[in-house]
């Protein structure tokens, strides 16, 4: 529903998109990746037309988005932007109730359809039970499922969400991915999201778009194209992708990216530096199992140090499905 | 159907508004306030007049005290509660709009471009019927200097505020100039009017005024509702399908447009603008100051205010504005003494 031709998008002097033209699947939950000051927010904004691009259109089923007006924009688009800012002593339903301003005019400032839609987005959310509270006395976490429930009273086919997860620790981190999954498996909305944390991306992305310099390296399913080559081209990192023991998805587990002046003792594997472990591509089926079931990554938890590259590959997937109970796959809600 | 919490729905045909109920309870506590100042007000003073007997005066009846409270009193009293009202407005408006409490019409250089204006009209000896539509223009000038100093990245909250700061400074500098170069006598009442007073005027400058507030009801009906949008920050309120530049451009508009016509009528005077939207808002618990309330208050401060200045130390009369001015400033002290959290 969401695509762009030509996309020339950038700040004051800097172009950050320079010809983007890219098709957002409907009714999927695509995961925008790359490393910092690659243009992903830049991308999310100009979709959400917060950006106005410098050449090239963002096209909304087809039509440009800038010839549409802004408030029927925002009943199809939602968009979370990557840190609202929390007005001082709004309540959570109040703030809620914000997302239906598109449905509104002052003279109607309130409608059965509203109080719907609110309630529903806070149950969703669930944040139903903090309605009275106010949104500056909230946890990061309950903050976050606060302005995902605003833009969802927003009733809106699509969501776009710039880095969802930023400032939640683990668990809130996964409530909230969880809760995008069930928006689009659901519900059939169209979820796009910005994520720093590749694993997550590949555990919940069913369209995944690789991200570097302002221009687009990868575009496919996770299981297809996140390979070891993609995150070397695309973050200059090297590591060995490996499937996760809980979902089969690609887990990216980062190899060493530079000699390190003080390994801590007995950390290194003998196989282990950056050489050796860059090549191995994906998960190697003929490596022993069960080697060493103490190290496997719990799934999510990307960007921990791992204590040897090597480890990790030797898992294999068939011993993977022994172990099912590590984490709930989304697929199950 | 239910509205959010805190609210009550008003329904009249396809029309609903939100309204707040504690919004609800402050207006109709101020109104009685006000009511009771302004009963006050009529009574007190040389010769004094029994409250009994200035509402019988009130309620046409005829009695001795008709001249005094209807043709001597009730004209200052009732341009005190319009300016106050008008003050109150303004200031919501700005503050809203620079969310930033101590941001108000005073504050941001459209006070002074009034009284710079007004300053040269009475030095050079202008007719007196000058002053006021050369403060208005003054006023009007300022603000728009403040416009295009605070525009160029859409009004953001901190640039506004700023420009406003330097604009003030920059106005008040000049009218010392004018004020040192002029003659003695025309100085002293550009001073008075610099300070802003009531004494003297009545349903001329009310009328002036309430033209204003007239003709820009609609405005305020629909900034009523937009100003909700304010506390959100510019990428949010787009998502929601707003256009947060022209809202906010349209808002300080409005705020500008009543504060340089109350100015012009009633003076430089100080701190309503500032003090009465704070107040509304911490007694409603809004997270912005509330516009029906912020009237109000407004109107009850200065009405409040000219009473004092009449009688604190009669038969020495104090303007307005040095009253409103000492009660000002402690409140800003307390506002910074408490701590600069964000909010307005």
């Amino acid at each position: 529903m969401l695509a762009t031709r030509d996309l020339v998008a950038g700040y004051d002097e800097r172009t950050v998109l320079d010809g983007l033209d890219l098709t957002l699947p409907a009714d999927a939950f695509t995961v925008i990746v790359g490393p910092n000051a690659c243009g992903k927010s830049t991308l999310l904004r100009t979709l959400a037309r917060l950006l106005t691009p410098r050449r090239g259109t963002v096209l909304l089923d087809g039509t440009a988005i800038r010839d549409l007006p802004t408030r029927e924009v925002a009943r199809r688009l939602g968009v979370l932007p990557q840190s609202p800012l929390v007005p001082e002593g709004v309540t959570v339903a109040d703030l809620v109730g914000r997302g239906r301003q598109p449905y509104q005019r002052w003279w109607r400032q309130w409608s059965a359809q509203d109080a719907e839609a609110v309630d529903r987005a806070m149950t969703l959310a669930d944040v139903a039970g903090l309605a009275d509270r106010p949104v500056d006395t909230l946890s990061g976490g309950q903050r976050q499922r606060v302005w995902i429930a605003m833009t969802l009273a927003q009733d809106t086919e699509a969501l776009l969400l710039d880095e969802p997860t930023t400032f939640l620790d683990l668990a809130h981190q996964v409530e909230v991915l969880d809760l995008l999954h069930r928006l689009r498996a659901d519900r059939g909305r169209t979820v796009v999201a910005v994520l720093h944390d590749l694993n997550q991306a590949a555990r919940y992305a069913d369209h995944l778009i690789a991200m570097r310099a302002g221009r687009v390296v990868a575009t496919g399913p996770p299981r297809e194209i996140l390979t070891a080559e993609l995150v070397r081209d695309v973050f200059g990192l090297d590591c060995v992708v490996v499937p996760c023991p809980v979902t089969g998805a690609p887990l990216v587990v980062p190899g060493r990216t530079s000699p390190s002046p003080a390994p801590s003792p007995g950390a290194a594997a003998p196989s282990a530096g950056p050489s050796t472990a860059a090549p191995v591509p994906v998960a190697d089926p003929s490596a022993g199992p069960g080697s060493s079931a103490g190290s496997v990554p719990v799934a999510g938890s990307a960007g921990s140090a791992p204590k040897g590259p090597a480890a990790p590959a030797t898992r294999n997937a068939t011993d993977d499905a022994d172990r099912p109970h590590v984490g709930p796959y989304p697929k199950g809600h | 159907m239910g509205g959010l919490p805190g609210r009550a729905l008003v329904r009249v045909g396809p029309v609903s508004l939100q309204v707040r109920r504690r919004a609800v309870l402050v207006a109709l506590a101020s109104t009685v306030l006000l009511a009771a100042a302004a009963v006050l007000s009529l009574s007190l003073g040389t010769p004094y007049v029994a409250p009994a007997d200035v509402l019988r005066a009130l309620s046409g009846a005829g009695t001795p005290y008709d001249l005094v409270v209807l043709d001597l009193r009730l004209p200052r009293l009732v341009l005190a509660a319009v300016a106050g009202a008008t003050f109150g407005l303004a200031g919501t408006l700005i503050q809203s709009v620079a969310r930033n409490p101590i941001a108000s019409p005073d504050v941001v250089g459209i006070t002074q471009g009034a009284g710079l204006a007004a300053t040269v009209a009475i030095t050079t000896g202008a007719a007196a019927v000058l002053v006021a539509p050369a403060a208005l223009l003054g006023g009007l000038v300022a603000a728009l200097l403040l416009l295009a100093l605070g525009a160029r990245h859409g009004l953001a909250a901190q640039r506004f505020v700023l420009a406003g700061v330097a604009v003030a400074f920059a106005l008040r500098a000049l009218t010392e100039v004018v004020l040192l170069s002029a003659d003695p006598i025309d100085g002293l009442r550009a001073q008075i009017w610099l300070i802003g007073t009531l004494a003297g005027k009545g349903w001329t400058e009310t009328w002036w005024i309430v033209g204003t507030l007239v003709a820009l009801l609609p405005v305020l009906a629909w900034a009523g509702w937009a100003l909700n949008a304010t506390a959100l920050d510019d990428d949010t309120a787009r998502g929601v399908g707003l256009r947060p530049v022209a809202r906010r451009i349209g808002l300080a508009a409005t705020g500008v447009l009543l504060a340089a016509a109350v100015t012009a009528q009633v003076g430089a005077v100080d701190f309503v603008a500032l003090v009465a939207p704070q107040l509304a808002r911490r007694l409603v618990r809004a997270e912005r100051p509330p516009l029906v309330c912020a009237a109000l208050v407004g109107a009850l401060l200065l009405v409040l205010a000219d009473l004092a200045g009449r009688r604190l130390f009669a038969p020495t009369q104090l303007p307005a504005g040095v009253l409103t001015a000492a009660i000002g400033g402690p409140y800003l002290m307390f506002l910074l003494v408490r701590g600069r959290r964000r909010s307005a």
